[in-house]
């Protein structure tokens, strides 16, 4: 004879048992990973020491606050500026081609050296001197290039893309 | 011209296309991307979004819209073109602002990301308008947010022509156009059954779950103060939308690291759907249904779609169980199954091996059913073991073996929804398979199906069937037997096919002499007019299919019903073709897997007779083992068998026999006296009080293994979440008990059992793990080489000689108990709930939608009593007696009452008042054969019905979105007006 009966009775040790588990499960994560485990403690330490952890602890309490504070800071005419010439810059840099950027950056070190000992010398040259640089053909070179860039240049202000398609 | 192919040219390279398909078909069929947002597989044409023009014969053209036809040209690559998509991609962009990054929807799928991103688009031409309305955040499981609307009418599609729930709109007319439930009320008020078609079909993130909100993406948890003006930043600096899609992009990757997506197969009725559960951690984020679902594609039901709450629930069962004393003291597994392996060794060794029994689960997978009958056959040496397709399905199956030799539907949902005719008899499918029902309610409204519902309730089918018969209760096979009497007298039947695949005609013929109209109609109540208005109905349709539940097989005479409706499919020749046959329609998500695998007691797994000495020499050489010759007892035998003194042990997993078997307090009783008694459940069940011992099983998100649907469809379903506590899976139960008493069982896998059983069975024989992977699926019969059978009997019956069989069959006679008990009392499931509610009523939500059980009341008799909705009304029968609130109704009428079986206490459950009357051959309950007397207990009281339910919401039929109501708009200028060659013109949109 079996009635129907619906009291049960949990086992109290239930969760002691279940934490107990918890923790040695635990513990074999540590010793598998002592040496990551080590090291981890061993950054910890020195965010402790500096207090790093202080103010993290407090952005991550305070985040939505901070969040909010943050994002009105940046959500300004200014902000906005730096952003968009970031991101334009970024792009800027994405459409040169890194052989000409190369012979460039070459030419200017090269020019970067002269330049100094040029300053060094603490001479001027003479209009006279500068006639006849232009003769050389180094020169010449780095000023027909200049025309031609400069031409580019307008040919690009003249067809700036526009935001709107 | 029906399925021809023929070539046509996409920029140049050759494509095939079938008659009728359209350009967009075509192209995905090839996987050739035409940008759509509106277009859906499962939809259909839409024409609201607009990005899928291409260009013919120099002209735009809607590819979604546009046939292909042979020699056809098209241009998707033109200036023109490209032009036209990107003016619609941004009327679309003026309807939802982009902020991917911190959207819930961002998960790789968002339609309107992808096309825009698709498109390249850059930036938009419109600037984003906020819509005048909040969002509507009333129903418990998902919002509308119209800020984020494209209006691509999706949803309304969904809602009017897939569902055919009829509740979602899109009000053209005002000035800014949004999507309204009902006249315009709060979703939560509406006729919305909740059954997540319109979320699952939306292309963005205006419609979507509340449990995605704040938890999918790893931004999306920003509250709003923050999130305002992180999206005005972003729009505020953007570059550009190719920036902002490679960082969403990149987000939505990273949650694939997070958010889990597992393929499963719904437990809540025979259907089969099947979908992708998410869910992060042990958290269930969504329910996704993919157009990959063999069955029911991107179709879900209320509780397919949300009700799985209980799998995390408080109440689970965690450990196993022990009686002692009074109360049940928490045990581990070793003493459980110790304890039950002594238990029932001591009871076999003293009383035989047939004084324990077993009772296995239509809820448990087939490898499940399959481990228990061998734990019953080999381990135990008995067969007395059955499942619960007892208590509902045995009678269907019966009269479908003898009349066909396949205990099974004869075809598909595809069938179904392909026949000119679908009769429907004593079942309720809108509520009980309200997937299936989707497919019917499609074919009635959009491609001229004709439906006849017999049925005592006027429930939805029965609303919308072209025919609603209301029969006197029990009295199926009479009506049924008339019409088939009155097609033979016109000649009407199919004599080709009588001829060549059936016999027994002569015999059956002579059976039919009483079935006169005039019999019929003084038994039925039906008038001769609609029983003639029926054959005709069947003899005009090319195909019919017969679909029926519980309304038949929960009476006396419910073997003989099914044989009658059976035998009428095969005097019209309805059998062995597209679009007919027979459809009992499963209950639980594996009947006919429970079945199929064996848990029967006169059946080995594939209906191989335990009795027949050649199959039973394969198991025992298999299993190494000798095993019993003669049948076992069936679950009422079994509960007669204690009644008696001769079972003294049950074993009994995955169903709540205190509950759902008919006449409770008898069953209680019996219970009662069991010496031994183990329960294996999720939830500590009204059956699990009466145990010795209770184990925790681990539902189906927590396991692998096999569903068979109403189809005869075996699917997988995966392992979403470990067991939770230390429950555990139902097969590695049985296989520990099992090794505990010697078994030497090395399953670790239920591919491994599923393996063993295909290779016994010949049934199964191609049915493998591997060939079920994903979304793949097989249907019995399957071959060795893997071939399987979608539909029955194209060939041959399941006879010998390979016909059918025309069996004579009488009407019995109903039960009814006596002149004092003047209410005829019809019971059963409703849509939001399953069962009893041991898992639905876990969910809030669900819980919010219908929280009691009721009765439903005819005017007339309320009328008459004075009753109205809310009182209280004792129903007394001669087993028992209920107490329930009453809601009145016109669903029900006269006499007749309906009692749903939404509870888990004693007071309320119908089978208090159901008796131990059965099916003649099968010993199926008589549930549907009572009668009760009423008494009003309190006339006013609260509805048990809260008005947010749908039954109180009221629909607005109409067909798709009417998009032509927006090219009407004075706002609306047509896309191919602005482009027709280079002339380009100025815009206005309404979208």
């Amino acid at each position: 004879m079996a009635k129907a009966i619906k009291q049960i009775k949990k086992k109290n040790h239930n969760q002691e048992e279940e934490q107990a588990s918890a923790v040695a499960s635990i513990v074999k994560e540590i010793a598998n990973n002592s040496d990551a485990i080590l090291t981890m403690i061993g950054i910890v330490k020195n965010l402790h020491e500096m207090g790093a952890l202080d103010t993290i602890s407090a952005l991550i309490e305070k985040r939505n606050d901070v969040g909010v504070i943050a994002i009105q800071q940046i959500n300004k005419p200014e902000m906005h500026k730096t952003i968009k010439n970031g991101i334009n810059t970024f792009n800027f840099l994405g459409t040169i081609d890194p052989e000409q950027l190369r012979t460039m950056l070459f030419g200017i070190t090269k020019g970067l050296e002269r330049a100094s000992e040029s300053v060094g010398k603490k001479e001027n040259q003479s209009l006279w001197q500068m006639g006849k640089a232009m003769r050389n053909p180094d020169t010449r070179a780095t000023i027909s290039m200049m025309m031609d860039f400069m031409q580019g240049m307008g040919e690009g202000m003249a067809n700036v893309p526009t935001n709107k398609k | 011209m029906d399925n021809q192919k023929f070539p046509i040219k996409i920029n140049g390279k050759d494509f095939d296309a079938i008659q009728g398909q359209t350009i967009l078909e075509v192209a995905k069929s090839q996987d050739y991307e035409i940008p759509s947002i509106c277009y859906h597989p499962n939809l259909g044409t839409i024409q609201t979004c607009d990005t899928c023009f291409v260009q013919v014969k120099g002209e735009l053209v809607r590819a979604c819209a546009t046939k292909a036809e042979p020699g056809m040209e098209v241009d998707t690559l033109s200036k023109m073109v490209k032009d036209a998509q990107y003016e619609a991609m941004s009327r679309i962009l003026k309807n939802h602002e982009l902020y991917c990054t911190v959207c819930d929807n961002n998960n790789g799928n968002c339609v309107v990301h992808n096309t825009a991103e698709y498109l390249e688009i850059e930036h938009q031409k419109y600037k984003f308008e906020a819509k005048p309305y909040p969002p509507d955040n009333s129903h418990p499981f998902y919002r509308y947010e119209p800020d984020q609307c494209i209006l691509c009418g999706r949803c309304v599609e969904a809602c009017q022509d897939l569902q055919v729930n009829e509740t979602l709109t899109i009000d053209w007319e005002r000035e800014a156009p949004r999507v309204i439930w009902d006249n315009d009320v709060p979703i939560d008020e509406s006729s919305c059954v909740s059954c997540g078609h319109c979320v699952n079909v939306c292309p963005c993130n205006a419609l979507m779950e509340k449990s995605m909100l704040g938890e999918a993406g790893y931004l999306t948890g920003i509250p709003a103060n923050m999130l305002g003006p992180m999206i005005d930043l972003t729009k505020e600096v953007e570059p550009g939308y190719k920036e902002i899609f490679a960082i969403s992009e990149m987000e939505a990757a990273m949650r694939k690291a997070r958010i889990k997506r597992t393929k499963t197969v719904c437990t809540y009725c025979g259907v089969g759907c099947s979908f992708e559960v998410w869910t992060k951690g042990r958290e269930i984020l969504k329910i996704e249904p993919t157009e990959e679902a063999p069955v029911n594609g991107i179709s879900t039901c209320v509780k397919g779609k949300w009700g799985w709450d209980f799998v995390n629930s408080e109440e689970r069962l965690t450990h196993p169980l022990i009686r002692k004393g009074e109360e049940f003291v928490e045990a581990t597994w070793e003493e459980a199954l110790n304890l039950i392996a002594g238990k029932l060794t001591e009871i076999k060794d003293q009383h035989g091996a047939n004084s324990i029994g077993y009772i296995a689960s239509s809820k448990c997978s087939n490898e499940e059913n399959y481990l228990f009958q061998k734990f019953a056959r080999a381990v135990m040496g008995t067969n007395n073991v059955d499942n619960c397709s007892r208590y509902c399905q045995s009678p269907a199956t019966a009269g479908l073996m003898r009349t066909v030799g396949i205990g099974g539907d004869a075809g598909t949902i595809k069938d179904i929804a392909a026949a000119e005719l679908v009769i429907v008899v004593g079942a309720n499918p809108a509520e009980s398979h309200p997937v299936l029902s989707t497919r019917i309610k499609r074919a009635h409204k959009l491609h001229g199906q004709k439906l006849i519902v017999a049925d005592l309730r006027k429930n939805e089918l029965a609303e919308r069937a072209d025919v609603h018969l209301h029969p006197k209760p029990g009295t199926d096979l009479i009506w049924i037997s008339a019409v088939t009497k009155y097609i033979l007298d016109q000649g009407w039947q199919d004599k080709e096919f009588l001829e060549n695949r059936v016999n027994g005609l002569d015999d059956y013929l002579t059976s039919l002499e009483k079935f006169t109209l005039e019999y019929a109609e003084e038994r039925t109540g039906l008038t001769k007019d609609e029983m003639i208005q029926i054959a005709a109905m069947i003899h005009e349709a090319k195909s019919v299919c017969a679909l029926w539940a519980m309304g038949v097989t929960q009476h006396m005479g419910a073997t003989d019903t099914s044989t009658a409706i059976s035998n009428l499919l095969l005097i019209t020749g309805n059998y062995g073709k597209t679009g007919t046959g027979a459809y009992p329609l499963r209950g639980h998500n594996n009947v006919q897997g429970a079945c199929d695998f064996g848990t029967m007691p006169a059946w080995f797994p594939g209906y191989e007779p335990v009795q027949d000495r050649e199959v039973r020499e394969r198991y025992e050489k298999a299993w190494g083992v000798s095993l019993p010759e003669e049948p076992g007892y069936d679950n009422h035998q079994m509960v007669e068998g204690i009644h008696k003194g001769e079972l003294k042990a049950l074993y009994l997993f995955g169903e709540d026999m205190a509950l759902v078997d008919s006449n409770s307090n008898y069953v209680d009783s019996c219970l009662e006296k069991l010496d031994f008694f183990v329960v294996q459940d999720i939830f500590f069940s009204k059956t699990a009080q009466f145990a010795d011992v209770v184990l925790p099983a681990a539902p189906s998100l927590e396991k692998d293994g096999t569903f068979v649907n109403t189809e005869r469809r075996i699917q997988r379903f995966y392992k979403v979440f470990e067991p939770l506590g230390q429950s555990k899976p139902d097969w590695e139960i049985f296989r520990d008990l099992a090794n505990l008493m010697g078994a030497k069982w090395a399953y670790t896998h239920p591919g491994e059992i599923m393996k063993e059983a295909a290779s016994l069975a010949k049934l199964f024989s191609g049915v493998s793990y591997e060939r079920l992977e994903g979304w793949n699926s097989q249907l019995w019969p399957v071959t060795a080489d893997g071939t399987d059978t979608p539909l029955l009997f194209e060939e041959r019956f399941g006879f010998p000689d390979g016909k059918a069989k025309l069996v004579a069959v009488d009407w019995t006679e109903p039960f009814q108990p006596g002149e004092e008990y003047d209410l005829f009392l019809n019971n059963g499931r409703l849509l939001e709930h399953f069962h009893e509610g041991n898992m639905t009523y876990k969910s809030e939500g669900l819980t919010h939608k219908v929280p009691h059980p009721w009765v439903e009341i005819s005017l007339e008799l309320a009328q008459e009593r004075n009753i109205e909705d809310g009182s209280l009304v004792s129903l007394t029968s001669p087993y028992g007696n209920v107490e329930v609130r009453a809601i009145i109704t016109d669903r029900v009428k006269g006499n007749e009452l309906y009692l749903t079986m939404n509870t888990r206490e004693d007071n309320e459950a119908v089978n208090k008042l159901t008796s131990s009357y059965h099916d003649k051959v099968t010993h199926t309950p008589a549930f549907k054969e009572m009668d009760v007397k009423m008494e009003v207990l309190e006339l006013k009281g609260e509805p048990p019905l809260p008005e947010v339910n749908h039954r109180f919401g009221n629909r607005i039929p109409q067909i798709s979105v009417r998009v032509e109501e927006k090219w009407k708009r004075d706002d609306f200028t047509p896309i191919q007006d602005l482009f027709r060659g280079d002339e380009y013109g100025q815009s206005d949109q309404a979208n």
